[in-house]
């Protein structure tokens, strides 16, 4: 089954189902699989920390990186992924042109989660990240195969 | 060939829906400062339809009312003039820009809900910069891609000349004037006057990616320019030209933009996009 995670979720799939996510901007997209027990999550978080709002935090972590990377793993962990098998694949995270620096939102959620990951001695197997480009990511629970579609093309990450 | 193409999108702008009845004749009544409530009463009573989809509108928990507002002279006192005519506007423009967009590879739906998100955001804005309130704003931010309606199907036939700069670093407006000879803010402004709206709204929509180049510079334009970039980068309902735009360094000064506030809005904006597009959408009650 398809499953679409919006901005700001994340979603848990099966063997068997599809998960998708559309149009990250400088939205971080976050795939996590086990391929023993062919379950995995995808991850749309929008912004890096959550104390720029907290009560968004708490009613919803998937809407920053620094809550929804965590809470992405502890439920895997919770269905019994184990952490020396997880595939890990990150896009998205891309910039508007121009030299701003406050508007490299996307940069800084791409920081961000290669240090969480690093400090938890997780590798990150692939990304797709930065640029302009909108990208829409597709992950297949049965393979773990994650696709990205941007500008008309589709490659396989 | 150049020449002819403009010729061809000028031509299209002429042949663009005419914006509905009820809305132009408020437009027109907009300049008077003396309009009264009776006055707009007597212009919506005869479109029901037009009539029950503000009063759904005005209803949204995004506008706040803790009263119901239950007929058009209840609207018209608690809105006041100048708000019930954005949301009149508003409701007229939501069938014609529900549609899919070609060129831009936008699916139904994805330019309304952007085009929702940089008016909450806009609005958002104002708040979080703690600026005085901009009346018209809603709606500035809520046309700003309207000529995206009709460039698209020249910037579909372009396509394989855009592809080329693609990877480049020139925004998408500049190379929509440099390969079509026009770019889809003045095609939108074109379209907004053809149908007489207020100069400034105009102005909005001409100038929404360069408002650095408006003199005297206009609070309202680069609040809608930088509502529109970090919209793109929430990424609500974006196309293939995604984030390849650039922020206008005079705008950001000018309004005294920091980090926290574009994040602050991005984290307030989305749960009011559904919220209204639903409540922005004439239900097919209302015909």
């Amino acid at each position: 089954m398809k499953h679409v995670v919006v901005v700001s979720d994340m979603k848990i799939g099966k063997n068997g189902d599809t998960l998708v996510t559309h149009a990250l901007g400088s939205c971080l997209g976050l795939t996590v699989w086990d391929p023993v027990l062919q379950i995995g999550g995808l991850l749309h978080a929008m912004l890096p920390l959550s104390k720029i709002n907290k009560e968004k935090a708490a009613a919803n972590p998937y809407m920053f990186v620094d809550t929804g990377v965590p809470t992405l793993f502890r439920q895997l962990y919770e269905l019994g992924a184990q952490k020396q098998r997880l595939v890990v694949k990150a896009a998205g995270c891309g910039n508007p042109l121009g030299k701003n620096e406050m508007f490299k939102i996307g940069e800084r959620n791409h920081t961000l989660m290669k240090k969480l990951l690093w400090k938890n001695n997780v590798m990150l197997a692939a990304e797709d990240c930065g640029g302009t480009q909108s990208r829409t990511v597709y992950f297949d629970m049965g393979t773990g195969q994650v696709t990205i579609s941007s500008g008309g093309k589709e490659n396989a990450l | 060939m150049s020449r002819d193409r403009i010729a061809d999108i000028l031509a299209s702008v002429e042949s663009f829906p005419s914006m509905p009845g009820a809305a132009a004749r408020l437009l027109t009544m907009l300049d008077n400062p003396e309009i009264t409530a009776a006055e707009i009463e007597a212009v919506l009573r005869y479109d029901p339809g037009l009539t029950s989809g503000v009063l759904r509108l005005a209803n949204s928990s995004y506008f706040g009312f803790a009263q119901r507002i239950g007929s058009l002279r209840q609207a018209i006192v608690m809105l006041g003039t100048k708000q019930l005519v954005q949301m009149v506007m508003a409701t007229c423009m939501s069938t014609i820009m529900n549609q899919g967009v070609q060129g831009y590879d936008m699916g139904a739906g994805d330019l309304w809900r952007h085009s929702i998100a940089v008016s909450v955001a806009s609005e958002g804005l104002v708040r979080a910069l703690k600026l005085a309130p901009e009346e018209e704003i809603f709606t500035a931010a809520l046309l700003h891609d309207v000529g995206k309606l009709v460039l698209g199907a020249f910037v579909q036939q372009g396509k394989a000349d855009m592809a080329v700069d693609v990877a480049t670093e020139q925004e998408f407006q500049e190379m929509e004037k440099q390969i079509l000879g026009i770019d889809h803010a003045e095609t939108g402004a074109r379209i907004l006057e053809a149908w007489s709206f207020p100069q400034r709204i105009i102005d909005a929509v001409r100038y929404h990616h360069r408002p650095d180049a408006v003199d005297p510079a206009d609070t309202m334009i680069d609040l809608v320019h930088v509502a529109n970039v970090l919209c793109r980068m929430i990424g609500v309902g974006i196309g293939n030209d995604g984030l390849q735009y650039a922020p206008a360094p005079g705008a950001i000064e000018r309004l005294g933009l920091k980090t926290r506030h574009l994040e602050i809005v991005a984290s307030e904006t989305l749960k009011w996009i559904d919220e209204l597009a639903d409540k922005l959408t004439l239900g097919k009650e209302d015909g």
